[in-house]
């Protein structure tokens, strides 16, 4: 056969062949987009009951950061000292029966001392020997909230008489009495003393009893929930911050740190508030620097390198508002939050060093003996 | 597929993680629209449903040094009539913010106390710079005798804008019983006849001048008002109020002690 008469052969056979083939074309597309069809739903229903599987399990079957929320619970016990011991010599001057002129006894700013519950310290202003008592008395709670102990009891009556006493008086108050306040309440939903307290040490010596499946499960279920509502809680306080700024020219021209940092109240190291902001790219480092953080922080949190960025960052950040503008117990409340992003596994290989570093002296000061 | 099985659980666990599931993502809903700044997405919440939710327990702002951050000092500065022996005599300005600053100022612990005399400031400057010029005018004429505090509100709102005028006298107010105590700290309670205020505001140099050796802080804006008669509110404790100020005033001036 020469190439010519193939050719012929093929041009003939083609319109003998064309109908079948277009017929086949159509039923195997119509089968096509049907097995497409079931196919994708599959996938989708697959997809959708694994999901939910996924966070049933994760929501059920055990509590999500203990380490982190126990550091929480640390800090935030730490804050609440520091903060009651540094204003223990001015208690009565700024709070107290000494402040009586900022009008607050008799109508006061908050809502929280027109509710019962939260009306102690309120009631107590005028009255040096039961205001100091109070204050005594918190200052003791906020030491047995970092210990950890009892604190399904203590954390209670510990956040009642907090938001009893910051709330007493309104005009010195900042937006870090806000976060400790809302944190404390929800942390009464999650296990904060599971680990790194006295509850833990006394729950290993004498183990309680098992508790059943069902309740067990639905403390996990709180817990995690808790910790859930912690990150969004949070999370929304940063994009909402970089939203608020985003607006504003010294913001957006990167120069927005020098204004208060020079000013009386919130530039408390005059040195220091120079030296940071002589050098011009420093402070649009600093001020652009704090808002790309804040608005890209929840996104940064989804992968491991990402995630220790914005920790990093987001603890100098604090670290610098706590020293530089003179607002250590707004910031250290806000850290405390923070440390639910650190994953258990990093608390734990941290208390392992810690211990083993401890141990390691240890020896060596028995060999040295 | 054995990973999507899911494991047997009781239904009353599975209808109370629905519930707390649903009533978590409410929270959380009704948290972002509160903290985020105020948008049409929370028209999608029939009512007064999102406040009633999220005040007082929730209640919180974020708009901190946002749009524009602080760029200025409130100053609060007191002076005082005083019956020094029988004569009556006009004392110098007390800087308040220098001696209540003090306490902040180099410290890494920082008492609230240190900000009071500028939240004071703050508060009745601001409420002074809402009123017309009318009522400033007012505001800086003397008012001590019989019912005065009545009578100042009363000339006043003469002039209309009520709600302007009671907010500043609420604030005013309590600049004075503030004023009052400072006085009495300073020049002891029985010698003080009529106390006078002057809440201020001063911007600092502008970011652009900061390295120009000329540059000077723009100038001080003060809030203009008359003398007044002293307040002192019920239940308050001067001395607790004296102890901790003169104890800090001597600290800032050493050599009046």
């Amino acid at each position: 056969m020469n190439p010519q008469a193939t050719n012929r052969q093929a041009k003939k056979q083609q319109p003998n062949s064309s109908p079948p083939q277009a017929k086949f074309t159509l039923a195997s597309f119509v089968s096509f987009i049907w097995l497409l069809i079931k196919h994708v739903t599959k996938v989708i229903w697959d997809t959708t009951l694994r999901g939910i599987k996924f966070i049933e399990d994760w929501l059920l079957d055990s509590k999500k950061a203990l380490y982190g929320i126990a550091v929480t619970r640390i800090l935030l016990g730490i804050t609440a000292f520091g903060l009651l011991l540094t204003n223990y010599r001015t208690r009565l001057y700024s709070f107290g029966s000494g402040s009586v002129w900022n009008g607050e006894v008799l109508e006061p700013k908050s809502d929280f001392p027109q509710i019962w519950l939260f009306s102690p310290f309120h009631s107590a202003i005028t009255n040096d020997f039961v205001y100091t008592v109070l204050y005594l008395l918190l200052m003791g709670l906020s030491v047995l909230v970092v210990l950890g102990w009892r604190t399904k009891i203590v954390l209670p009556v510990f956040w009642v008489m907090w938001v009893s006493f910051i709330e007493a008086n309104d005009m010195l108050g900042d937006q870090g009495d806000n976060m400790f306040r809302i944190a404390v309440l929800i942390m009464f939903f999650t296990d904060t003393s599971a680990r790194w307290s006295f509850d833990a040490k006394r729950r290993m010596v004498t183990p309680a009893k098992k508790p059943s499946e069902t309740r067990e499960q639905v403390s996990n279920l709180l817990h995690n929930l808790g910790i859930v509502a912690l990150i969004a809680q949070v999370s929304f306080v940063y994009m909402s911050g970089a939203l608020y700024k985003a607006g504003g020219a010294p913001w957006s021209e990167g120069y927005a740190v020098y204004n208060p940092l020079q000013t009386l109240r919130f530039g408390t190291w005059p040195v220091l508030s120079d030296f940071f902001t002589d050098w011009g790219p420093m402070v649009t480092i600093l001020s652009w620097g704090s808002i790309i953080l804040q608005m890209g922080f929840a996104f940064m949190l989804l992968s491991r390198p990402t995630r220790v960025i914005a920790l990093a960052g987001i603890l100098s950040f604090h670290i610098g508002i706590g020293v530089l503008m003179g607002l250590p117990w707004f910031s250290l409340s806000m850290i405390a939050v923070d440390s639910i992003f650190i994953r258990d596994r990093t608390w734990k290989s941290m208390q392992d060093r810690i211990s083993s570093l401890a141990s390691q002296s240890k020896n060596s000061a028995t060999l040295k003996s | 597929m054995t990973e999507k099985r899911f494991k047997r659980r009781k239904p009353l666990v599975r209808i109370a993680m629905t519930l707390a599931a649903v009533f978590t993502a409410w929270h959380i809903f009704a948290s972002f629209l509160w903290i985020a700044p105020y948008s049409p997405l929370r028209e999608v919440v029939p009512g007064n449903m999102l406040s009633s939710y999220m005040i007082p327990m929730f209640g919180q702002s974020w708009s901190v040094f946002a749009p524009e951050p602080i760029n200025g000092d409130y100053k609060f500065k007191v002076r005082a009539i005083i019956d020094s022996a029988g004569e009556t005599v006009t004392t110098e300005w007390i800087d308040a913010t220098e001696v209540e600053i003090s306490m902040i100022q180099y410290k890494l612990f920082t008492p609230r106390a240190g900000i009071q005399s500028s939240e004071v400031s703050s508060q009745v400057k601001g409420a002074f710079d809402k009123l017309t010029d009318d009522h400033k005018v007012i505001a800086g004429l003397n008012y001590f005798k019989d019912d005065w505090s009545n009578r100042l509100e009363e000339k006043m709102k003469s002039y209309g804008s009520p709600k302007l005028v009671d907010e500043y006298i609420e604030k005013e107010q309590q600049a004075l019983a503030y004023a009052t105590q400072v006085a009495y700290a300073m020049w002891g309670e029985k010698n003080v006849i009529q106390v006078q205020f002057q809440a201020s505001r001063q911007n600092v140099i502008p970011f652009a001048k900061r390295h120009d050796p000329e540059a000077e802080r723009p100038n001080v804006k003060i809030a203009e008002t008359g003398w007044r008669g002293p307040i002192v509110r019920d239940g308050q404790n001067n001395k607790n109020f004296e102890k901790i100020f003169i104890r800090q005033y001597k600290k800032v001036h050493p050599s009046t002690q």
